[in-house]
């Protein structure tokens, strides 16, 4: 038995999501259990079923970014400097 | 890998809405214990969805099969779908889990413990047990720090709204029924209110860690209460009868009080000492063995080269 993890993108502008996960012998049979498992009811337009094996996995602890605000212009500088150039006479 | 220093820095986590995802270096008793709250979930699907499986054939008329039929794969996709989560936390394979519960090793929930006698039963069944166990699973949905199992939640709970939905319509049809459909109906309320009730489980004890870690949201008396408020009425609107002679109503809150609840009989059934129980696990190492051809000849053909 393989593992499978299982995506589908729902409707329209929705971008794939992870379901969930499932075992299945072979490539054929896990497209066949994943309509099973998480399609009865039509709940995607479209699915993707990967190997768990061949998906390559970040670790969390690198994703974490949120300490970089130099990408993350908030405004607070311009809101400065406009309030500056407001008080300064033409 | 993410990890925690402490219990205390874990806890802050969980306590500040923190998702847990398997990948992560959970304090083991976390692992232990989502890990065996889950399995007995996983557990109670399965177990269900061969109870259900016995009525596609029993069902009257088409419908009501293809109704049983669908809700059979409900129950027994919600177990798959229950033991990967499960088995991702690393604790058992599915093998062991399954081998586990076959051999009565792991527990079920304990109205998987009963017998249904009829028809009436199996609407009491769709109406009462599904709706109690919907309730425990929305409480537990709504704060859930485990991330796979909260993610999975969301799928399963939607599917056992279908079927409580289901149970309220064929009620209300045999409460429009013949005398025999209305009786019939009755005696199936009366064989399945008290598990129903007890499937809540005994007042929540203070030191629950499935409360403070953020599994559990509710504590099993509010589930439990909330459950009586909504479905007595419900019953004796249809023109049935509770069958709790100490059922009342308090004059000043208008709130309905049940009687003495017995859980010892819940104890017994969790235990594998239900009335059922031998029967149905009987049932499931037949189910299990008598489809071990399949698996082989999957196992076989996909062993061979393509």
């Amino acid at each position: 038995m393989k593992t499978y993890e299982v995506f589908l993108k729902r409707a329209g502008k929705d971008p794939f999501a992870h379901v969930g996960a499932l075992e299945a012998p072979d490539d054929d049979l896990a497209l066949s259990f994943a309509r099973d498992c998480y399609a009865r009811r039509s709940e995607g337009e479209q699915m993707w079923v990967v190997a768990r094996e061949d998906l390559l996995v970040a670790d969390p602890t690198e994703l974490q970014m949120a300490d970089r605000a130099h990408r993350h212009n908030d405004g607070t500088f311009l809101r400065d400097l406009r309030q500056v150039g407001n008080a300064e006479p033409a | 890998m993410r990890r925690w220093d402490s219990m205390e820095d874990f806890e802050a986590f969980l306590d500040g809405g923190g998702l847990v995802e398997p990948g992560d270096d959970m304090p083991d008793p976390y692992r232990q214990a989502v890990f065996r709250f889950i399995e007995l979930h996983a557990n109670s699907e399965y177990m269900g969805g061969l109870t259900e499986r016995d009525w596609i054939a029993k069902a009257p008329g088409l419908t009501n099969k293809l109704t049983a039929l669908a809700k059979t794969q409900d129950e027994v996709g919600h177990a798959h779908l229950l033991y990967m989560v499960a088995a991702d936390m690393g604790v058992k394979t599915r093998d062991e889990m399954t081998a586990d519960l076959l051999a009565g090793r792991t527990t079920f929930h304990n109205v998987f413990h009963y017998r249904a006698h009829s028809w009436g039963d199996q609407i009491a069944i769709a109406y009462l047990v599904d709706a109690a166990a919907l309730a425990s699973q929305q409480a537990v949905f709504k704060n859930c720090s485990y991330g796979p199992y909260k993610r999975i939640l969301r799928r399963i709970i939607a599917e056992e709204g279908f079927h409580m939905r289901n149970g309220e319509e064929l009620l209300l049809k045999m409460a429009k029924g013949t005398a025999q459909q209305h009786d019939m109906m009755q005696e199936g309320i009366d064989r399945w209110w008290w598990p129903s009730v007890q499937l809540f489980g005994p007042d929540t004890r203070p030191d629950d860690v499935l409360l403070r870690w953020h599994i559990k949201s509710e504590r099993n008396e509010d589930l439990r209460d909330r459950f009586v408020q909504k479905m007595v009425p419900q019953l004796q609107a249809a023109g049935f009868t509770v069958p709790d002679p100490d059922l009342r109503q308090d004059p000043d809150t208008g709130r309905w009080v049940s009687g003495e609840i017995d859980w010892d009989a819940l104890k017994a059934a969790i235990a594998g000492r239900g009335p059922d129980s031998e029967r149905r696990l009987r049932d499931a190492r037949n189910a299990w063995d008598g489809a071990s051809w399949v698996r082989e000849a999957l196992d076989e053909a996909a062993a061979v080269p393509a």
